[in-house]
């Protein structure tokens, strides 16, 4: 089965390879080791194509999002599934509603709003694109552990005299960690990841990772796979080291949306 | 006096839960079900172009939509994709998650492994793929080549005849891990005990499979089937960076041909009305499969 598990991620394997191979060398001899490794690949990343920017900024709209969404998902759920509110149950199905809404149907008119607030093709705009695309899978699944919280706390903090709001960032929120982990992992992941609707939103203008790789592999009729590789690798790098370091979490916060 | 005291209680009410909840509501309500709405707005126009003011033409873009050929040439693709995508992800990761399951050592590590492309991004697995597949220097010709089946080698996502298996792999290989893991967490939830009493009565792997796990995995399989589902209808991003729909049109899929229409070419109205069609097939194909396996469910 190890084997198997092995052949499996070959072609993994294979991009590792040929990253440190020159373009002949990988034409010649795509599956043999490299006989003479050379980062050149690798440096041509940083000097050629200039990939230092792009990751840093793919990893600033990272936290961005992430703060976005800790800042108001969380909060929401609370709203929704623990206070006495008129339109309680109206809102626990408006954003249920949002998890079966698919991005090619939002894609164009998203495109012609964003034209008309004047923020077409910014930063700001996919900031907003991404916190509202992860509020509904967000809240969900703050919703579903909300649950496992006893009431009495509250009624406690109510007692002694604590506000809502205040109530919910000092007693509950420490609560919801777990869960707070499973956001953090799985859209971080995702934005980082992401090129398809940055590519949409922002235009080839979006200095992102997996934008610039893309544009920079659909640059030429002839690819440069020396190079190609040795992006999937640096890109795929952090990645694979942060699952490497915590497999169960990452499995786990990926599939909890789908669990529950 | 006291009515007044209960209305500035409900007023600091009210005032909590729209602190708590108005962010949330104003970005999901203003970037997702606005744009969802407006969409469906202009699916009654002849829209094209940004700047172009949209005129209202009715049902005419869903009349328009019954006699277009590269509309049903799509929805056969996207259909043969979803079937392939649907049956691969329920039946051959279930049988691979039993196979996990029975593992004594290394199981973690396995599963990891199987688990790994999930979490590479789509961009990332099909260039692997598509550096796969070349013609020239791709590994699955090179290794045809050195059994000497020249005869064999392929275009594959150039080739008509190919490329949608190719395309089918790619999401199969990606997608793999995820459905396995679903049915694992299914698995571990099964009581030892049931095991135990069927080695006892003498049940082979086999009977232990089919009297046992596969009625047990049952709701697992409904969610499953329903998630590959979505993944086969919405299937656009692959073909984005793969074969960009061609050769000629025969890789078009129901999403990359809206995004043909409304970002390449300027139809926006029409691909807002194909948009909505398949969003409410998807809909009613999803509802009728989970209420078929549903009743299977409570049969068993």
């Amino acid at each position: 089965m190890l084997t198997a598990g092995i052949l499996f991620i070959s072609p993994c394997l294979l991009a590792v390879l040929n990253a440190f191979k020159t373009l002949p060398e990988i034409i010649q001899s795509p599956l043999a080791v490299p006989k003479h490794p050379t980062l050149d690949n690798f440096i041509y990343l940083f000097t050629g194509v200039k990939l230092a920017r792009p990751m840093a900024n793919s990893f600033m709209m990272c936290i961005a999002v992430i703060l976005s969404l800790i800042a108001t998902a969380p909060m929401a759920a609370f709203s929704v599934m623990r206070r006495p509110m008129a339109t309680g149950k109206f809102l626990q199905l408006f954003f249920l509603a949002g998890l079966t809404i698919p991005f090619q149907i939002i894609m164009v008119p998203l495109l012609q709003q964003f034209r008309l607030m004047g923020i077409q093709f910014t930063y700001f705009a996919l900031l907003v694109h991404y916190v509202s695309w992860g509020l509904p899978l967000c809240i969900f699944i703050y919703s579903g552990f909300m649950s496992s919280i006893p009431k009495e706390l509250e009624e406690a903090a109510a007692i002694d005299g604590c506000g809502p709001v205040s109530t919910f960032w000092r007693i509950i929120f420490p609560l919801l960690t777990p869960c707070t982990v499973t956001v953090v992992i799985f859209w971080g992941l995702w934005i980082w990841n992401d090129f398809m609707q940055a590519f949409i939103i922002m235009g080839p203008r979006s200095q992102l990772v997996f934008v610039q790789l893309w544009r920079f592999m659909s640059d030429k009729y002839v690819k440069n796979w020396n190079h190609i590789f040795a992006g999937v690798v640096v890109l795929s790098l952090p990645v694979t080291i942060l699952y490497l370091s915590m497999q169960r979490r990452f499995i786990k916060g990926l599939t909890a949306g789908a669990i529950k | 006096m006291r009515e007044k005291a209960l209305n500035t209680y409900t007023g600091r009410n009210a005032l909590a839960s729209l602190i708590l909840c108005g962010p949330a509501v104003l970005l999901y309500g203003g970037f997702i079900v606005l744009p969802a709405i407006l969409g469906f707005a202009y699916s009654l126009t002849n829209w094209t172009g940004w700047t172009a003011r949209p005129q209202y033409i009715g049902l005419e873009n869903f009349r328009d939509l019954w006699s277009d050929a590269r509309f049903s040439e799509a929805i056969r693709f996207t259909l043969l994709e979803t079937v392939l995508i649907v049956l691969f992800f329920t039946f051959v990761s279930m049988m691979l998650a039993v196979i996990l399951d029975k593992l004594r050592i290394w199981k973690g590590p396995i599963r990891g492994l199987f688990f790994y492309p999930y979490i590479l991004s789509i961009l990332v697995n099909a260039l692997l793929f598509q550096y796969m597949a070349n013609y020239r220097e791709g590994a699955v010709n090179t290794l045809l080549r050195a059994v000497g089946l020249n005869a064999a080698c392929q275009d594959w996502m150039g080739a008509a005849e190919w490329a949608p298996y190719f395309i089918f792999m790619l999401v199969a290989w990606s997608g793999l891990g995820f459905f396995t893991t679903l049915y694992l967490a299914n698995l571990q939830t099964i009581p030892t005990e049931l095991y135990e009493a069927a080695r006892i009565d003498g049940a082979g792997p086999f009977s232990v499979f089919r009297r046992i796990q596969f009625p047990m995995l049952l709701p697992t399989l409904t969610t499953t089937s329903v998630l590959a589902l979505i993944t086969g209808i919405n299937l656009f991003p692959q073909i984005v960076v793969t074969t960009q729909g061609g050769p000629g049109f025969r890789t078009f899929t129901i999403g990359y041909y809206i995004y043909y229409l409304g970002v390449l070419n300027n139809r926006q109205g029409y691909a807002a009305a194909v948009s909505f069609v398949t969003f409410a097939a998807l809909v009613i194909i999803a509802g009728i499969q989970v209420a078929l396996l549903r009743r299977r469910q409570v049969s068993l």
